[in-house]
């Protein structure tokens, strides 16, 4: 294996875990808002949050970087004040990933924590919770396999994302270029033995990911 | 003795509109009407999971809501012990997990005592670390009314807290519910839909329908003075009939029904006298229609009141009642459908009778037994 093959490979674990983390982070509080709270704005949200599964990533891609590049609404002026762009970085690919699985968690959260009897929640508060400690003792606990398995399905989401991190974080071996991306490199170089490689590490680690939301999701009831 | 609990409600929601003023003594208040009436939309209002457009909530001199001081006590602040329909018990807690979720403001071994006290008093003793779905209904019913006892509430809701059992476990429950509520001695509200349910469980008895109170009364007087005659329809009585007032004073009504002179009595509180020649709606239950027996010679118009004779068209084994269905020897169409009166009679006397093989007979209704019904 060569450097860059092992590169890729830890650079496309690493990112996909962070991308994970991120997606738990603003993903479940999202989707518990979306499922629960009535407010302005709330369809133009759920719009936003679902566009990435439905555009061609590449425009995903192009809107990240009209959004973060180093003349972007947000990069302008970051990289204006500090000398520093997360364009072509692997931060880049990390937030590429984090936007493209998002969606998943959060269709998938959202459903889990609909499913969740309101008179539960109901009965919470009237017990005297808060509506924040009625979401993490009840409706949390409850929408827990939904959750899971829709973080199932971000992970490997964020681990096959190839357009919009191309777009965003480029294709720069052994610091942006994640398995998808050096599979493409391999197949053009004709590197016919890394490119088999890193697809079959891809194909084995999916397959068991679809065994793992299949056995959550079954169990979310 | 004052008014315990007080509401007026008005709330506008798509479609539906509830707007209901009734007040309670103490003991138990029961909201009885078909569903959709909105009876589980005033409990939600009542324990502060919705707000109401405008109105009032007073509980024991507490205000929990009032929109003219702009008072809107949270759910949270009300400390009012809800069952819900199904019982809303959390699946991921045990019987003294769920018992005990609305004590955990206090003191570990306070909460101990309480779960513990509240365990013993409802039988739930040795179930204490199942999980609900471990548990029967009646079971179930028990931990969801010991976990809205257990936070000592100022006001109780119960809504169909009996539905979700099968027949014969209903009326065993029903009546110690009934105990338990006396025992514990707080303000209860009670929705169901079943009259039987209403009757046993209620000291008064607030009749619903499509979002308006019909009918608050204590519930002997709505047994036998329902205020309208669509009380006695959302009650389910039989023989609501209509007929024509001849004469009406405080005290009796004479009126004219399929070609018959009936005498009612009328009641000097409400001070209902029609005019002649108005129409009235008047009902008879079928259990006090009286069969004039054969053997005893011909029937005495002095001794029998409202006498008239029929035939009996149709009839339906109950097990320990028969109910028959009587057309009148009038002229013009019958009442009902088919016939005039239902008429209910014990088996055994369905029996002595013969009933079966006997068809034609005389009627005698008590004027105690013709109920008025204003319009």
């Amino acid at each position: 294996m060569s450097p860059d093959t092992a590169s890729a490979l830890l650079l496309s674990v690493r990112v996909a875990v962070l991308a994970t983390l991120l997606n738990a982070l603003v993903g479940v509080p999202l989707a518990y808002v979306l499922a629960r709270r009535q407010f302005r704005g709330r369809g133009l949200v759920d719009l936003l949050t679902t566009l990435p599964l439905v555009l061609p990533p590449t425009v995903t891609g192009y809107y990240l970087i009209v959004l973060l590049g180093r003349r972007g609404w947000l990069g302008g002026p970051i990289y204006q004040t500090t000398g520093w762009s997360v364009a072509f970085t692997w931060y880049a690919a990390v937030v590429a990933a984090t936007v493209m699985a998002l969606p998943l968690l959060v269709r998938t959260a959202k459903a889990a924590f609909e499913s969740v009897d309101r008179d539960l929640e109901r009965a919470a508060y009237t017990l005297g919770r808060s509506e924040l400690r009625t979401a993490l003792e009840v409706s949390l606990p409850l929408a827990r396999n939904g959750i899971l398995a829709g973080l199932v399905l971000a992970f490997a989401r964020a681990l096959g994302e190839f357009g919009a991190t191309l777009m965003l974080a480029g294709n720069i071996p052994g610091k942006t270029a994640t398995v998808p991306l050096a599979i493409y490199t391999a197949v053009q170089t004709g590197e016919d033995t890394t490119a088999l490689l890193l697809v079959g590490v891809l194909t084995v680690l999916s397959c068991l990911v679809i065994v793992a939301a299949n056995r959550l999701g079954a169990r979310a009831t | 003795m004052s008014d315990r609990l007080e509401v007026a409600l008005a709330l506008r929601v798509p479609g539906f509109h509830l707007d209901v003023a009734w007040s309670a003594g103490g003991g138990v208040a029961v909201l009885f009407g078909p569903s959709g009436a909105g009876k589980t939309l005033t409990l939600q209002c009542l324990a502060g999971l919705i707000t109401p457009t405008a109105g009032r909530i007073v509980v024991d001199g507490r205000v929990f809501f009032d929109n003219a001081t702009g008072v809107n006590l949270p759910a949270q602040a009300r400390r009012v012990g809800y069952v819900f329909q199904g019982y809303a018990l959390f699946p991921h807690l045990t019987v003294a997990d769920n018992v005990g979720f609305g004590l955990r403001a206090r003191p570990r071994a306070e909460r101990i005592r309480r779960v513990a006290s509240v365990v013993e008093q409802l039988g739930l003793g040795g179930l204490e670390r199942r999980y609900p779905r471990e548990l029967s209904g009646g079971q179930r019913q028990r931990v969801a009314l010991g976990r809205a006892l257990a936070i000592e509430p100022a006001l109780l809701l119960l809504d169909e807290p009996l539905s979700a059992l099968d027949a014969p476990l209903r009326r065993a429950l029903r009546d110690e519910l009934r105990a338990l509520l006396g025992e514990v001695g707080t303000a209860a509200v009670v929705v169901t839909h079943d009259f039987t349910e209403a009757y046993r469980l209620g000291d008064r008895i607030v009749v619903y329908d499509a979002g308006r109170v019909v009918q608050s009364a204590p519930r002997s007087e709505l047994l036998w003075q329902p205020a309208s005659e669509a009380v006695a329809r959302i009650m389910g009585i039989p023989n609501v009939l209509h007929g024509t007032v001849i004469k009406a004073t405080p005290d009796r009504i004479q009126l004219r029904w399929r070609g018959q002179i009936l005498e009612a009595v009328n009641s000097p509180s409400r001070s209902y006298l029609p005019p002649p020649e108005a129409p009235i709606a008047f009902f008879i239950r079928p259990e006090y229609v009286r069969l004039v027996r054969k053997d005893r010679g011909p029937a005495d118009p002095h001794h029998h009141m409202n006498l008239m004779s029929g035939l009996v068209v149709a009839d339906e084994d109950f097990g320990t009642t028969w109910l028959l269905r009587i057309r009148l020897d009038a002229p013009g169409p019958p009442a009902q459908n088919d016939w005039d009166l239902e008429v209910e009679v014990p088996h055994l006397v369905y029996e002595i009778l013969e009933i079966e093989r006997d068809r034609r007979w005389e009627f005698s209704i008590h004027r105690g037994s013709i109920h008025v019904l204003p319009a």
